[in-house]
């Protein structure tokens, strides 16, 4: 046994974190690397996610000095796709759930 | 498109070496197949993820291989040809780049270090990276969202 909590009887949720907790969404985070180029990691963010090319380079200049930064939101599956996405094109990118 | 036949020869060559390494479970290639899922509680979510993606990941690496040796002497490429260019040639780096330990402060190796070569097709990778973003980037439209609603 893994899991610490303790789940009420008849409340025995067998699908997925997302329904439990709806207003919590998945967070797409990036982080930095000292291999991929700023410029692509700037024109990675614009082509996946039709961001602007201020935005995109600002999220960028974010992952390089704070280390990390956030790109994308949603459901879990939407999350895992971007995930996925970025994940074809060499960034290191995770996913976590806020709050 | 100009560029020298030494240097699509190393492409060419590079490739070859790409294809056996995708599959490899070199820590260097681990870099291709980043986890989705950290911190703790997580092994069970990213075990999923990896079944989830981890064939069409290899097939996409695969691809883009695969284009780039079949282009490698090509005199002009299509966008998706381009694109596959784009991906190979950044497998590549990370690879050579995790291989190399390349960090951001790194300073180049001295003129006769055994890793000067690949240091030297590192920088050609990322000369050749940095020149095929400019022109992909050159045709992505610029108002994906409004700059001024941030």
């Amino acid at each position: 046994m893994t899991d610490v909590q303790t789940v009420p009887a008849g409340d025995v949720r067998t699908d997925t974190d997302e329904s439990v907790s709806p207003d919590r969404p998945w967070l797409v985070i990036v982080w930095n690397d000292p291999i991929n180029l700023m410029s692509f990691v700037t024109f990675v963010f614009q082509k996946l996610f039709g961001y602007s090319k201020e935005k995109a380079t600002k999220l960028m200049m974010d992952v390089h000095v704070k280390g990390r930064a956030v790109v994308s939101s949603g459901t879990r599956d939407r999350a895992e796709l971007d995930v996925y996405r970025l994940h074809e094109h060499g960034l290191w990118a995770t996913m976590e759930q806020s709050g | 498109m100009r560029l020298p036949d030494q240097v699509r020869k190393l492409l060419g060559s590079l490739a070859e070496q790409m294809i056996p390494m995708i599959d490899s479970d070199d820590p260097a290639a681990t870099r291709l197949f980043p986890p989705a899922y950290v911190g703790t509680d997580t092994s069970e979510a990213e075990q999923q993820y990896r079944e989830l993606v981890d064939g069409a990941l290899h097939s996409h690496h695969h691809h883009a291989v695969q284009v780039l040796t079949e282009t490698v002497t090509a005199d002009s490429l299509s966008p998706d040809e381009l694109a596959g260019w784009l991906s190979a040639i950044g497998s590549m780096r990370l690879v050579i780049g995790t291989r190399l330990d390349i960090s951001e402060d790194m300073v180049d190796p001295a003129p006769g270090d055994p890793s000067e070569p690949e240091h030297a097709v590192f920088h050609l990778l990322g000369v050749l990276q940095a020149t095929i973003i400019d022109v992909l980037g050159a045709e992505l439209p610029d108002d994906g969202e409004p700059a001024s609603a941030r």
